[in-house]
């Protein structure tokens, strides 16, 4: 039989004592078996005696003794044991035991939560370019949302009752020639902000030479008026213009052009033949059709919306659920896409009146609700949770807070059967009750606090936004109460 | 290297320290003095807070008290040996004797930090522990540390 091959990571919130102590003690109890072993540690000095990703691949198991979040896509399809940094240090043999005959294969089915962060996704994926493409475009969302938000609320000219009567800028007053102004600086951003997702979905694929082909025929895919046609293409259409002019770019690069002209083959040569092609492709290839498709789709989505009472409730039941499913993984992005793109492109189509709201609110209310339902229980339920997970809740509510599911990650990883239905059963109940009570989410952030910090129009100010939310969280929060186990 | 982050002045023996909370007292006060943090008060917390998320109390009567924190101005190594058994919810649930603590700046400083990762990968190492707990006297616990730490 040939010699085991173990390697592991050590990590701790300080960073000094248990890091090294873990790493120390676990490559003695290996070294004293007769196992190879490497020990990659994350402290306060960095990665040290780094991995590489060749003795993963040798590896018979990881054994990860840590506290902190790390990075794990490395680890993908690798039997993976996690245990704590005390443990290791403390009962290293049996780790290293257990490890070897329990660990489970990493990334698999159930298992898939911690696979995914944001823009971490494996590596050259689909879903890898598109979250490229959404970082760089959030920044922008969110300011001329925001801006856009603030024009709007003054737009609603109201009667003595309060009723809004009416919707448009006085531009004969200074306040609502400047409130006017301010709304086109939103549609500008708004206008601007699907190019430059594109932009930068081809960036992720091909590099710098894509953007311009990428940018432009976006934006004459996204033009009606420019197509001649009812409609631009949307999000949908940028995607699609943004890969094919991705691949294109890649595709260029390949052909051995003659030493001479080399260097301005990467400044000139592709960006300047792949903007002809992509964007004459646009014109009278995919242009209109795209358009008409999207057009089809929103309308369908806003009769839905609009004949169906139930309709918004159910789209948002399963965005909430897609986004509490896999914590920031591909069910969860390709929610928050949609989301974003329904938002965006009918903000840009029907303007801000005829907007669907409904899976963007619903998206952004579930966001928040599988780490603040961790934290929750881990009030709660204070017996069930190890002053480990304890900390680890604390850090879920500090993610929560602020909108950002994947801290809920470490539990979803660590005990997917029990973690995964809470999460989603409380990130639908938020989905479905934000986007039946007719909440409409314009910009800020996800999660309770999203009232003030952002902009939310909903029937009974500030309550019925949080009402939505902490329900999805308290029901998170007692199905973990009820199905986690005591700790002995 | 060694002399930066650890010398015989920073080695205590201490009778009147009964407890966990009284001797991350004694060590933070112990700290301030030694001018190695601004605040007694900050260092006990950080300490306080470290001990709170998991015990630092390791096996055979040792611990490794520390925490990183801004009061902290240059990375430190103290070594407290107490008279008095202390109960530290060790990891074998046997009383402390002595107290390897760590003060650790923010930011980096990556070679005095190495060196005092070097001493928490040597309390794995039995000989070291058993050689530092028979020691009497300061001079002999010093070079053992100065030992282990120019390896």
């Amino acid at each position: 039989m040939s010699q085991k091959k173990i390697v592991g990571v050590t990590a701790c919130s300080a960073g000094i004592a248990h890091t090294y102590m873990a790493a120390e003690s676990l490559e003695k109890a290996a070294e004293e078996k007769g196992y190879q072993v490497k020990i990659e540690t994350q402290g306060s000095i960095g990665v040290e005696n780094g991995l590489t990703d060749q003795e993963i691949e040798e590896a018979d198991v990881v054994i990860l003794a840590v506290e902190i979040n790390i990075d794990m896509s490395r680890f993908n399809g690798k039997r993976v044991m996690r245990v704590r940094a005390s443990e290791a240090i403390k009962n290293s043999n049996e780790v290293i035991e257990n490890a070897l005959n329990d660990a489970t294969v990493y990334g698999e089915k159930g298992a898939k939560a911690g696979v995914a962060k944001m823009g971490n996704t494996k590596e050259g994926g689909f879903f890898q370019h598109i979250m490229a493409g959404i970082s760089y475009m959030i920044p922008m969302v969110i300011a001329s949302g925001l801006i856009l938000a603030i024009a709007n609320v003054y737009a609603f000219q109201r009667d003595e009752a309060g009723r809004i009567i009416e919707w448009g800028f006085d531009t004969s007053t200074a306040m609502g020639g400047l409130m006017s102004n301010l709304f086109e600086v939103g549609q500008v951003g708004f206008l601007l902000m699907i190019p430059l997702f594109a932009g930068f979905v081809a960036n992720s694929i091909a590099g710098k030479p894509a953007i311009a082909a990428a940018m432009i025929g976006t934006y004459i895919a996204n033009d009606a008026e420019l197509l001649g046609g009812e409609a631009g293409g949307g999000f949908l259409a940028a995607i699609l213009v943004a890969f094919a002019a991705g691949y294109l770019v890649n595709l260029l690069k390949k052909i051995p052009y003659p030493k001479l002209i080399q260097p301005i083959v990467p400044i000139m040569l592709i960006p300047f033949v792949s903007t002809l092609i992509i964007t004459l492709l646009v014109f009278y290839g995919i242009g209109n059709p795209m358009a008409s498709m999207m057009d089809f789709l929103y309308e369908g989505l806003t009769t839905l919306n609009e004949n169906y009472a139930a309709a918004p409730v159910i789209v948002g039941v399963i965005i909430g659920a897609m986004v509490g499913f896999d914590l920031g993984g591909p069910l969860n992005k390709t929610a928050l896409v949609f989301g974003t793109a329904v938002f965006t492109d009918t903000v840009a189509k029907y303007g801000i009146e005829g907007a669907n709201f409904v899976p963007q609110t619903a998206t952004q209310a579930a966001i928040s609700v599988a780490p603040l339902g961790i934290w929750l229980a881990s009030i709660l339920f204070k017996n069930k949770f190890s002053p480990t997970e304890k900390v680890s809740a604390n850090s879920a509510f500090g993610m929560g807070i602020v909108g950002v599911t994947e801290g809920a990650i470490p539990f979803g990883a660590q005990d997917p059967i029990r973690m995964i239905p809470a999460f989603v059963a409380g990130s639908a109940v938020a989905g479905g009750l934000a986007a039946g009570l007719g909440i409409k989410f314009y910009g800020g952030i996800g999660s309770p606090l999203g009232t003030f910090v952002g902009y939310i129009e909903q029937p009974i100010p500030f309550i019925t936004w949080i009402f939505s939310v902490l329900m999805g969280v308290l029901v998170t929060a007692l199905i973990i109460g009820f199905t986690k186990k005591k700790v002995e | 290297m060694i002399n930066e982050i650890f010398d015989i002045s920073q080695i205590e023996f201490n009778s009147d320290v009964k407890t966990k909370d009284e001797a991350l007292q004694f060590i933070a006060s112990f700290a301030e003095e030694a001018s190695v943090v601004k605040s007694a008060k900050a260092y006990y917390k950080g300490l306080k807070k470290r001990e709170k998320e998991v015990t630092t109390g390791f096996k055979d009567g040792i611990a490794i008290p520390h925490c990183k924190n801004k009061t902290v101005k240059k990375p430190a190594l103290f070594l407290m040996k107490f008279d008095q058994p202390i109960e530290w919810e060790s990891m074998d649930d046997k009383p402390v004797h002595i107290a390897f603590a760590l003060a650790i700046p923010e930011g980096k400083n990556d070679d005095h930090l190495r060196a005092l990762s070097t001493i928490s990968r040597a309390l794995i190492d039995e000989n070291f522990v058993n050689d530092i707990l028979n020691a009497s006297s300061k001079e002999q616990m010093y070079q053992l540390i100065k030992e282990k730490l120019s390896n």
